[in-house]
């Protein structure tokens, strides 16, 4: 089992969380003209990388906030999380 | 018009599990608490930050709880807090705090909280949550999971053992079987 460190609450086990997905796509700008297949590279586009990974889980059995994880997705290693608005 | 409570149906008096031979203070004693007023208090995220205070209580810090006679409140996450009270203070939350500012929310129905007391009180969350709860300190409270059930675990009193648990009243039942389930082991008494 993993442990997570919630900025807000704390240390805690995974089964209080839920995987958000990768935190590092951003959203194109509003009111932005962008083409079919960059909307569809947004929407469904996602690689699957070996190493370090920053993706967004939910702390949704605990205070239920949002925040990201910097994770390597194969050895599981955390190595820093971070309240939403917070860069690395 | 009579309130039913969440546990109405399977919380019946007496003792079960594993009490023969055991005095009253070896069981974990299980209460329903009722008729009691529930508050969700969240402040808007852009709303102008100041100390929050009801009945000369100020609004806590990340797992704290504030307490007086009637009145406690709970840290659910930030700018969200429980407040939990044997009176009926909505007017009093509606008079301090904006409905620019704040969403105040009676949510009395729509809980169930389980007392535990008892030595072994501990013992019982131990079975179904990953929580340390060695490290809850008293009047400190924290959001987790008890057998996939989320739920809100409040230390009331460290000496005496007593923990509530509050839980969405549509869990209420599930959550009182997976309880008295971990209980039976050292014995309980439903009071």
């Amino acid at each position: 089992m993993l442990y997570i460190k919630c900025p807000y609450c704390g240390i805690r086990a995974q089964t209080e969380f839920a995987y958000g997905g990768d935190a590092t796509v951003k959203r194109p700008e509003l009111n932005k003209e962008i083409t079919d297949k960059e909307w569809d590279e947004f929407v469904y586009l996602r690689k699957s990388l070996r190493g370090k990974h920053l993706e967004f889980w939910h702390h949704i059995s605990g205070c239920r906030q949002w925040f990201k994880v910097q994770r390597d997705t194969a050895t599981h290693e955390i190595f820093k999380t971070l309240k939403p608005h917070e860069e690395l | 018009m009579k309130n039913i409570s969440p546990l109405n149906n399977i919380h019946q008096l007496g003792q079960y599990g594993n009490f023969e031979n055991k005095n009253d203070n070896e069981l974990v004693k299980i209460k329903e608490i009722k008729n009691i007023f529930i508050y969700q208090v969240v402040q808007f995220k852009n709303s102008p930050k100041s100390e929050l205070v009801i009945d000369n209580l100020v609004f806590p810090d990340v797992l704290q709880v504030k307490t007086n006679k009637e009145i406690r409140i709970l840290w659910m996450g930030p700018n969200n807090w429980l407040v939990i009270s044997d009176k009926n203070i909505k007017n009093e939350l509606d008079n301090n705090f904006s409905i620019n500012d704040f969403a105040v929310t009676d949510i009395s129905h729509s809980r169930s909280i389980i007392e535990l007391e008892g030595s072994n009180a501990k013992e019982v969350i131990k079975k179904g949550s990953p929580f340390n709860i060695e490290n809850l300190a008293e009047n400190n409270c924290c959001n987790t999971i008890f057998n996939g059930i989320t739920i809100t675990i409040d230390n009331i009193e460290q000496n005496k053992n007593k923990i509530r648990i509050i839980s969405l009243r549509s869990f209420g039942e599930s959550l009182y079987h997976s309880i008295t389930d971990a209980c039976l082991e050292f014995g309980y008494k439903a009071i």
